[in-house]
């Protein structure tokens, strides 16, 4: 054969090889860079490779899906704690942006992941996998582990529930509570709001306080852009669930929030908030508004950024119902259903969402998911640390009722979107309230075949 | 490389045409691989998928629905919301762009001062980064601190558009945008086929007493026709598939007001895990777009038959 021949041959045969290769060397490159992982993992600390090596396959490495890891100090100390005290088992964290997660964790788990533990964002992300078979059930594991005390929950193992089965322990949990800035109340003269306020009182109380022209402006009250920020009120009352075949029970809100936006001008407009993405943090942290209704990780980014005294009460409603119920999201943490060491999951799970984790969480002015009287007192400590935190505020974290803003369903998300569009349409004044909320009614409707 | 000399001297008469095939086929290969795992595969594999349901698990769990997705489609709400709303970009961008890019090409085609400026002006928005881009456009129509707003309340309006913050207004916001970011490409496209037109021609008619308007009639806009069909083939497709302004700066809303077809595609697909669905969807996409430019072709050659 001729050389120039043999050359174009072999040229074409490597074009081949390394086209189809490039097409096909996903799964190569994966276990590569585990490979590598491990490789680093296993040069950062000599030491317990060489336990591993000695008693080869004893080391396990379970693989945890989450956000924010690398922002967060607290999962860092959680989880070198846990390896400290399990030296049997490594945490290897995968991370994602915090605004893709719920998205990204979908398609990884439909293509079968082995994530050993999956942190989710809230219910309706965690509804989702369960109801595309993506979870495993814990039941069994709750009921045979002595060491599992399902009534540190307070009963939100129960509201985690799908068709039966429990498929997560709560990590977090948050409470949705007024927030107000003392000092603003002060130099308006205005006493401090309580707890049992009426819609009514608080529409009033945000007149009184709203003062100011332009840039100057300080605006009596602050609803976010959210959805939850209206229905959270009917929710907690237990009036209204997402999924409910008539939305009616949200009209007396939306009158009054309306009211504030459009009459009274005590909130800051809707569609100008969402127009330049306002975050509601920087609102009171400059002292804009004077109250702001947010969940209790909330009290985490007061600590850290204000100097302003501030205080909190239970959020209004129409019948004037006080401090009794708590109503907001909670951080769901679960066993992926293609993990390959779901015994040691279980044990990495019950670590954090147990009072060893939830200590860290506290000591952070995070609300975990696991409740006790030792918790509580670290919350009621933060202010002898810290400036200008309130008094007592395991009052507004340790209650009997807690209700899960969105509960469990396997169509929560596309629930959510329809409500959160219609909410869009109602607030921008695109629509009246009756026929948005009809809107939203007939839609959900639609969606679940009624 | 030096032993060329010995194989063109061996004895052996190898096909030469055929040879260089192989050796041009080895070239095109690699990227054609590419072509069928990326492009050709997938695409045949969403004609399957939109008689299918499938939430993108292992490919053993995908289910034979018949025509279920398309009888789905005709009751699902959203998609109706959404080929209207495509439709009015489409029709609010496509005339708009192709008018201006023609309009301002011709005045770039003048022995206009500082021209080779005003053309760097003009394609500016279009290299510019979109995200960039509606960034500045968001703060610009701000309903209540924009300058846009700011400036109407000046001259008087009593009650100026919100912009993005109202059904009404957002989708001819975005068209606006729209126009202001491709409008820098297409006069481009346009000043290419002006400067192709043979002056004499122009001349002639000038000496024989044509106006301006006369002559843009009787020379200019049949000469540019072919330019014509394809800035509009290429400006409907375009809006046809348009996604990524919606998703940057409205994420479909306010409500569903500027919930597009590929935006429903994509909640569809990577939101709800439907992906047989919004195959059935991308499908319906595929044969608007397809009827669309076959149409245009038909018009095409009826228009470009002196050529």
């Amino acid at each position: 054969m001729s050389k120039k021949k043999l050359i174009a041959l072999a040229l074409a045969v490597t074009m081949v090889i390394t086209s189809l290769t490039g097409c096909g060397s996903k799964a190569n490159d994966t276990t590569n860079t585990k490979d590598a992982a491990q490789t680093t993992d296993a040069a950062a600390t000599k030491d317990s490779t060489d336990a591993a090596q000695t008693d080869s396959g004893e080391t396990v490495t379970i693989k945890v899906s989450l956000w924010d890891y690398s922002n967060l100090a607290y999962y860092k100390t959680i989880f070198a704690a846990f390896e400290a005290g399990h030296p049997d088992i490594k945490i290897e964290p995968v991370e994602a942006s915090s605004a893709e997660y719920d998205d990204l964790i979908q398609v990884k788990m439909a293509s079968k992941e082995d994530f050993d533990v999956v942190f989710t964002k809230g219910t309706p992300a965690l509804s989702a996998l369960v109801a595309k078979g993506h979870m495993l059930a814990l039941d069994d594991r709750m009921a045979g582990d002595s060491d599992f005390n399902k009534d540190a929950y307070g009963g939100l193992t129960e509201q985690l529930m799908l068709d039966g089965k429990t498929y997560s322990v709560p990590f977090r949990k948050d409470n949705n509570l007024l927030f107000f800035n003392k000092d603003l109340f002060d130099a308006a003269g205005v006493a401090y709001p309580e707890d049992g306020m009426t819609m009514e009182e608080y529409r009033e109380l945000a007149k009184k306080l709203t003062s100011g022209e332009g840039n100057e402006k300080v605006y009596g009250a602050y609803v976010h852009t959210w959805s939850s920020n209206v229905n959270q009120f009917a929710r907690r009352m237990e009036e209204y669930v997402m999924d409910d075949e008539d939305k009616s029970s949200l009209l007396p809100y939306y009158k009054t929030i309306l009211a504030m936006q459009n009459e009274d001008k005590t909130i800051m407009d809707y569609g100008s908030l969402k127009a330049s993405s306002t975050h509601y943090s920087g609102v009171f942290y400059n002292e804009q508004v004077c109250m702001l209704q947010m969940g209790t990780w909330f009290i985490n980014n007061l600590f850290e950024n204000v100097d302003f005294n501030w205080g909190v009460c239970s959020i209004p409603n129409v019948t004037g119902e006080g401090n009794t119920k708590a109503v907001g999201g909670v951080t769901p943490v679960g066993i992926g259903a293609y993990s390959k060491h779901p015994e040691e999951a279980w044990e990495f799970i019950q670590y954090v969402t147990g009072e060893e984790g939830a200590l860290v969480l506290a000591q952070s002015g995070i609300l975990p998911g696991y409740s006790s009287d030792k918790i509580m007192e670290i919350f009621d400590a933060l202010p002898e640390k810290n400036a200008g935190i309130p008094e007592n505020l395991s009052v507004y974290l340790n209650l009997d009722t807690y209700i899960i803003e969105q509960p469990m369903h396997p169509q929560g998300r596309e629930i959510s979107k329809i409500i959160d569009e219609e909410h869009d349409l109602i607030m921008t004044n695109s629509i009246s309230i009756e026929d948005g909320l009809k809107e939203m009614t007939d839609r959900v409707n639609e969606l679940l075949g009624r | 490389m030096s032993k060329t000399n010995t194989v063109s001297a061996a004895p052996k008469k190898v096909n030469y045409a055929r040879r260089k095939n192989l050796v041009a086929y080895s070239f095109i290969l690699p990227n054609f691989i590419g072509f069928v795992c990326l492009t050709l595969i997938p695409i045949a594999f969403s004609f399957v998928l939109s008689v299918c349901e499938w939430d993108a698990g292992n490919a053993s769990a995908v289910t034979f629905v018949g025509l279920n997705n398309f009888k789905k489609m005709i009751s699902d709400s959203t998609f109706l919301i959404s080929i209207k709303n495509t439709a009015y970009y489409s029709i609010g961008v496509v005339p708009c762009t192709l008018a201006l890019s023609l309009l301002l090409a011709m005045l770039m085609n003048c022995n206009l001062k500082g021209r080779t400026f005003f053309r760097a002006v003009i394609f500016f928005p279009y290299v510019a980064s979109l995200v960039a881009v509606a960034v500045v456009w968001n703060a610009l129509f701000h309903p209540d601190s924009g300058p846009v707003n700011q400036l109407l309340t000046a001259l008087g309006v009593q009650n100026p558009p919100r912009w993005a913050a109202s059904t009404v207004w957002a989708m001819p916001t975005l068209i606006l945008l729209s126009i202001w970011k491709n409008v820098g490409y297409y006069t481009v496209v346009y000043l290419a086929a002006l400067q192709g037109i043979p002056r004499e021609l122009r001349e002639a008619a000038t000496i024989d007493g044509a106006n301006a308007f006369q002559r843009f009639k009787s020379i200019t806009w049949p000469m540019v026709t072919p330019t014509t069909f394809f800035v509009t083939i290429m400006l409907t497709i375009y809006t046809f598939k348009v996604f990524d302004i919606m998703y940057i700066t409205t994420q479909g809303g306010p409500g569903r007001s500027t919930n597009v077809l590929v935006y429903h595609i994509y909640n569809k697909a990577f939101i709800s895990l439907q992906f047989g669905y919004a195959s059935t969807l991308s499908i319906v996409l595929f044969a608007i777009v397809l009827v669309i430019t076959l149409l245009q072709f038909r018009v095409e050659k009826k228009f470009t038959s002196y050529l």
